[in-house]
């Protein structure tokens, strides 16, 4: 598997667990914890992607590394 | 347990017993007159720490780089958490010469019991916390366990804390998410990430995982790194996220135990039923 690909695969992991936690953290009952799992994850994998889509544009048109 | 007799009530400030204890362990249950529980405490703790210091010869810090010590440099240690002992420690020793000296056998030993006082330290000051808030209200004995029991049971084994509260399908799959985590890391980092010399803050988020990290970092035999494990940052971050997240199960337990306790509804019951929405069974 190349980097991009494992790495990517690896913070869908990471991301599962910590939605996981917080889920359960939030939400004394596990039925209603486990129905709120798809939805914050997918909104946290999202944010999380359109942070990425920044820092990118930010890298190719203000910084000085390249 | 403290008693409900309202003889026995004391106006003793949950806050002040738990800053008390934070800064000398023992010292809020000594305020709240539980002196057995206050003498143990402080003698396990102190003990604890002592011995640890006794084995690195009291240089933890200097597994600092250089370039990032300074005063505030052991805030985020597990150390911090038994603050009085900590606190006479840096002052007694603070950093010792800049001259790399081989650090001894022990020093591994030495680190886990000074983190281990630490952690317990903050436990004990939850304890004291509710302990003084429960003498000065109402308690529902039996509802559920001390929340302090249930943070000190999911610290040495995540998703325990759960499980001991009868939330067993919880407490296990926790226990398996944070162990995944933990160990995926260690994979990823090849053990390297299990090596307070080499990632002083990144170890002290997997102290969180308790005795299971120490007991990796023991059987680890913290290998030499000749050649930097490729995934190696992504490990060591995965290792320290998963302490982290232990953490959020630890409120998660002494929030549900508190709530039960005192006969109060849950946050989210509360959030629940302002947003009209039946209450869970």
């Amino acid at each position: 598997m190349d980097d991009l690909g494992l790495h990517i695969a690896l913070f869908l992991l990471s991301a599962m667990v910590i939605v996981a936690v917080t889920c359960m953290y939030t939400e004394a009952e596990d039925g209603k914890a486990i129905r709120l799992f798809p939805r914050r994850y997918a909104t946290f994998v999202l944010a999380s992607a359109a942070i990425v889509v920044v820092m990118i544009v930010v890298q190719h048109t203000l910084a000085s590394v390249h | 347990m403290p008693s409900l007799d309202s003889s026995k009530r004391s106006p003793v400030n949950p806050n002040v017993a738990a800053l008390l204890t934070w800064l000398v362990p023992g010292a809020g249950h000594f305020l709240l007159g539980h002196m057995r529980l206050a003498v143990a405490a402080f003698v396990v703790i102190q003990g604890l720490y002592v011995a640890g210091l006794a084995l690195t010869g009291g240089a933890f810090l200097d597994l600092l780089a250089p370039e990032i010590r300074g005063p505030f440099a052991g805030a985020l240690t597990p150390e911090a958490g038994n603050v009085g002992a900590f606190f006479l420690h840096v002052r007694q020793i603070d950093f010792s010469d800049l001259s790399p000296a081989p650090f001894g056998p022990q020093l591994y030993l030495g680190l886990a019991l000074t983190s281990t006082s630490g952690i317990l330290n903050l436990i004990l000051a939850s304890r004291a916390h509710f302990d003084a808030r429960a003498q000065a209200g109402s308690v529902i004995e039996g509802a559920a366990i001390h929340p302090a029991a249930a943070v000190l049971f999911g610290w040495l084994i995540p998703g325990a804390g759960h499980v001991s509260q009868g939330r067993v399908a919880r407490g296990l799959f926790c226990f398996l998410l944070i162990t995944g985590m933990f160990v995926l890391g260690c994979l990823l980092a090849e053990g390297t990430n299990l090596d307070r010399t080499r990632h002083f803050y990144y170890w002290a988020g997997q102290t969180m995982l308790g005795p299971m990290a120490f007991v990796a970092e023991f059987f680890s035999g913290h290998p030499a790194m000749e050649v930097r494990p490729r995934y190696s940052d992504a490990g060591v971050m995965l290792a320290s996220v998963a302490g982290v997240l232990n953490v959020l199960l630890l409120l998660d337990v002494y929030g549900f135990s508190d709530s039960k306790l005192f006969g109060r509804p849950l946050a989210t019951e509360l959030k629940a039923s302002r947003r009209g929405e039946p209450k869970a069974s």
